[in-house]
């Protein structure tokens, strides 16, 4: 069986055919060949999949992909189109050395997206809240915590 | 630097044989030794690029998700396969029966033991009939999706008559218990003697002699992508190609020209990007072959991917480790004698990475005697694990030193500095640089400990800061035991400190290769990999410091056995120590040939040149000429350089040093631990790229956390099955975790280690961290810690136990 969905992914209009059982990330990966979005657990616990749906960050690893009907996805990809411009949050990152292996990062600056548009002046207790369900072996945190609140910074003042 | 000839009978010649020491233990490699290598950057050698803070070259590739991990590698017509695993601990199988699974939509092949070679993995055959430990592949099937793949898996019917199992130590041990192995349940060379001095005669020595036991965790590494391979053949299947996520594409190679019977050459392995190994990655694995033979008999590109619970219960760990300890010291806190045994449950294979190594490095002491034992047990094979042994080790040693400590009535950091040792004991040589010392003073002053320097300058804004210290409180400490209460009685204040050393210094063969290209920019070619280390951007600094050009010129091409040029595994902390002289080495020569073009063209001697920023400059400033001037000019002519590593000296240790400290807070009531800050200080010569660095430091102290207070991977003593083989109930640590971390390097060069003056840093900083985090645990609570992690379940115990 597939089921029709339709959707708009990072500006674009989509209109797939999807099978019951597969997931957001499988419809993104697979389907649609985006591989920024990373598979690291496929059981939600590890982050590495999150994508923002309707303006909230979720593991795309449990979302089932049917249920994608209707709504705006924006993942990894959908940042950085104006001509290789990076947007402020992956600018922060690539500043503050929030990445290392990089396997977490697409996730990361998602939620870290979808954390900023909610609070764009954060303390640092919540930047560590707020990513608590993406995972990270490589850095100690301290990096991506710092690199967000870059982010955060720029958007106030863009010199900073 | 003139390199030595490592032996004396090796008079003149070029093809030497020479000892690299890689995670504690020395393999012997035959070297060419150099022509001639470059002098020493010395301490007042007037770099611009390296020393630096320059962000990871390939930072936007991995922010923009366009970094390619083996799991997103597409070939035309690419078919996915997955692992089926045994789920009990051991017996033997009967039956594979396939057929249910062939039928399964788009399934196109399925392997057993008898459609492969035979592929010897951790000492252990690929698809045994001989069950061994829960996860063990048994058979493999491959789809036109990774879904239906995985939905196959599920189908295989495995037929396996049980056996007895036994799963811990003790039962390994047991008289009449099931072997493992048909030579027996400990490994061959148990028990594994190491002595120095006589230890009766410094125990006798001793005016204090304290005992203790300690135990360290089954930890895994949990690396955030799990192990992965694409195979693809080419022609009619003589040639492969290996997408593979690995710490050493040679070592892969090499492994599975073996495994399927290949001339080395007819294998390629590429890596691109890695997300992370940690040591896990080191070799090529079950899920190497299976791509390869799943592509060779289907004739289409395989890729095996291994899924978050083959990556929990099959992909190696950090052995489970006891130690007991005896430390004997006279009045003066001076060390008379170390006694230590180990006993490690290594599962069903790995190598013997020794505990108690460390026993005979860290501190100065003229009797040591470790014995170590090793254990083989129904579970997964022990693999490397960032600095294997010696983070085991390291945690008995410091909490014994610390018990010393208390039973002498010595402050714990002055017990340690008078047992510096200033030397390599076990090879009676100095050091290349000698500055434990130095890491433990610089860290009490940053640190704040008692009875040391108040930190000049160091405020609470200038620590890496998470959380603020000031939550009202107050905050007492006190060093050398003895309950420190804040806030009223509940909640517990303690202070404590550890120490490391690791060997780190890297050694030959490797090799660079940088050509010069017609538009003056460079590219550097070697075959080492970057696992998330930075290795590309400290490459990428170290060759244009030796080119002279801008950094943005550099680029820089690893991982790739048949278009770069040998370098060994990414393991021991030894990449940047072994690949930056040859890297250094090949852009000096690249240099020196375009400055005698550009003497040409310009109508000078060469030695009158000197090349800063991708520009070639007279001496006297008045003329210039840029790289892709004089590239242009040259037409197709293409300058090359090569690069190798010579041998390290054989009158100097190498190794890296480094102390920590750690501030907690002990809930009296949960057992609850909560890492306040960590100080850490380490020597680790110079650093190419401190922002870089920043991160290992990191990285490794909150791997380290992770160890001392949350990490177990917990096997079923009745059934043998893993109880905990997902990232939910395997713990590491996350952002809330993280404390205030002050961490930073030892502002030095290491001129005598090699001629770049740099040494390891991957690996150190996590051995300290979690003796120092249990040493101020104790501090706070003046319960005797000595089992990790320190679950509140256990450091309850401690404490009622110490009170009851």
């Amino acid at each position: 069986m597939r089921i029709p969905v339709r959707f708009e992914l990072n500006g674009h209009a989509v209109e797939v055919e999807v099978a019951p059982d597969r997931t957001l990330l499988d419809l993104l990966r697979d389907t649609m060949g985006e591989t920024g979005t990373k598979e690291g657990c496929r059981e939600g616990e590890c982050g590495a999949c999150t994508v923002v749906v309707d303006g909230r960050a979720v593991n795309s690893c449990l979302f089932p992909a049917p249920e994608i009907d209707g709504t705006r996805v924006l993942t990894i990809e959908g940042l950085s189109c104006d001509h290789g411009r990076l947007s402020r949050v992956q600018q922060a990152f690539l500043d503050a050395s929030g990445t290392q292996c990089g396997f977490c990062t697409p996730g990361m600056v998602m939620t870290a997206v979808a954390f900023l548009a909610e609070n764009p002046a954060p303390m640092d207790t919540e930047i560590r809240e707020a990513l608590t369900g993406n995972l990270c072996r490589c850095t100690g945190y301290v990096q991506i915590v710092e690199a967000i609140q870059l982010a955060a910074r720029r958007s106030r003042d863009p010199q900073a | 630097m003139t390199a030595e000839a490592p032996r004396e009978s090796d008079g003149h010649r070029r093809f030497v044989t020479t000892v690299v020491e890689v995670e504690g233990r020395e393999e012997t490699k035959v070297v060419e030794l150099p022509v001639s290598e470059p002098e020493p950057w010395g301490e007042d050698a007037r770099l611009t690029v390296v020393g630096r803070p320059i962000p990871r070259v390939d930072a936007a590739e991995k922010v923009t998700g366009r970094a390619r991990y083996t799991a997103d590698i597409v070939r035309p017509r690419m078919l996915h396969a997955a692992i089926v695993r045994a789920t009990i601990p051991a017996g033997t199988i009967s039956e594979i029966d396939v057929t249910g699974a062939m039928a399964a939509p788009g399934v196109v092949d399925a392997i057993t033991l008898e459609d492969i070679p035979r592929i010897r993995i951790d000492g252990n055959t690929l698809f045994d009939r001989t069950v061994k430990y829960v996860g063990q592949p048994v058979a493999a099937v491959c789809a036109e999706t990774w879904q239906a793949a995985l939905a196959a898996a599920e189908i295989v019917r495995v037929t396996i008559e049980r056996a007895a199992h036994v799963a811990t130590f003790a039962d390994a041990i047991a008289a009449d218990a099931p072997l493992v192995r048909r030579s027996g349940n400990v490994s061959r060379s148990s028990p594994s003697i190491m002595e120095r001095g006589n230890v009766e005669r410094g125990l006798s020595e001793a005016d204090v002699i304290v005992r203790g036991a300690y135990r360290t965790p089954p930890a895994l590494h949990t690396a955030m992508e799990p192990h992965g391979a694409v195979a693809e053949w080419e022609g009619v299947g003589d040639r492969l190609t290996l997408w593979e996520s690995t710490q050493g594409v040679f070592r892969v190679r090499d492994e599975v020209a073996t495994g399927l019977g290949l001339s080395r050459s007819r294998v390629r392995v590429i890596k691109e990007h890695m997300g992370g190994g940690f040591g896990a990655k080191n070799s090529a694995g079950a899920h190497t072959f299976i791509a390869a033979i799943l592509a060779r008999r289907t004739g289409r590109a395989v890729r095996c991917v291994v899924d978050r619970y083959g990556e929990q219960v099959d992909t190696g760990h950090r052995p489970e480790s006891r130690i007991h300890l005896t430390l004997g010291a006279r009045r003066d806190g001076t060390l008379t004698a170390i006694v230590a045994d180990s006993q490690v449950t290594m599962g069903v294979g790995g190598w013997e990475a020794s505990p108690t190594a460390i026993m005979h490095e860290l501190y100065g002491c003229e009797n040591v005697k470790t014995t170590d034992v090793y254990a083989w047990v129904h579970s997964q094979a022990m693999d490397s694990f960032r600095a294997p042994g010696h983070v085991e080790g390291a945690f008995a040693l410091e909490r014994g030193m610390d018990t010393l400590a208390r039973a002498l009535s010595i402050d714990p950091l002055r017990l340690r500095l008078s047992n510096v040792p200033g030397r390599d004991q076990e090879k009676g040589r100095p050091y290349s640089s000698d500055r434990l010392r130095e890491c433990l003073v610089e860290g009490a002053r940053r640190f704040g400990w008692p009875g040391w320097e108040a930190p000049a300058g160091l405020q609470d804004s200038e620590m890496r800061a998470g959380d603020a210290v000031g939550d009202g409180m107050v905050r007492e400490v006190v060093a050398g035991g003895g309950i420190v209460e804040a806030g009223g009685g509940r909640r517990l204040r303690g202070i404590g400190m550890a120490a490391q050393v690791w060997g780190a210094g890297g050694g030959p063969p490797a090799y660079a290769t940088i050509k010069l290209n017609s538009d003056g920019t460079a590219d550097v070619l070697s075959g080492t990999q970057d696992l998330g280390t930075g290795t590309r951007t400290v490459l990428a600094q170290i060759a244009a410091e030796s080119l002279g050009s801008r950094f943005e010129d550099v680029r820089v091409v690893l991982g790739d056995t048949e278009r770069t040029p040998y370098a060994g595994n990414s393991w021991g902390s030894m990449t940047i120590a072994s690949v930056g002289p040859a890297v250094r080495m090949a852009g000096e020569e690249v240099r020196r040939r375009l400055c005698e073009a550009a003497a040409e063209m310009l109508e000078c001697r060469p030695g009158d040149l000197s090349a800063r920023g991708s520009v070639i400059s007279t001496r006297d400033g008045t003329r210039h000429l840029t790289f892709a001037d004089v590239t242009g000019k040259l037409g197709n002519v293409m300058i090359m350089g090569h690069g190798s590593r010579g041998p390290n000296r054989r009158d100097v240790g190498l190794v890296t040093a480094g102390a920590q400290f750690a501030e907690v807070e002990v809930d009296a009531e949960t057992g609850q631990v909560r890492v306040i800050r960590i100080v850490a200080v380490h020597d680790a010569g110079r650093i190419i790229n401190p922002l870089l660095a920043q991160s290992q430091l990191e990285g490794g102290i909150i791997q380290g956390l992770g160890l001392a207070l949350f990490e177990e991977r917990i096997i079923d003593r009745a059934t043998g099955v893993p109880l905990n083989p997902g990232m939910h109930d395997y713990k590491v640590p996350t952002s809330k975790d993280v404390p205030m971390i002050d961490a930073t390097c030892l502002p030095v060069t290491d001129p005598q280690a090699n001629h770049i003056g740099a040494r390891g840093l991957a690996e150190p900083p996590i051995i300290p961290t979690a003796p120092a985090i249990a040493n101020a645990v104790a501090n706070a609570t003046g319960a005797a810690v000595d089992e990790l992690p320190l679950t509140p379940r256990r450091v309850l115990h401690a404490i009622r136990s110490t009170y009851a």
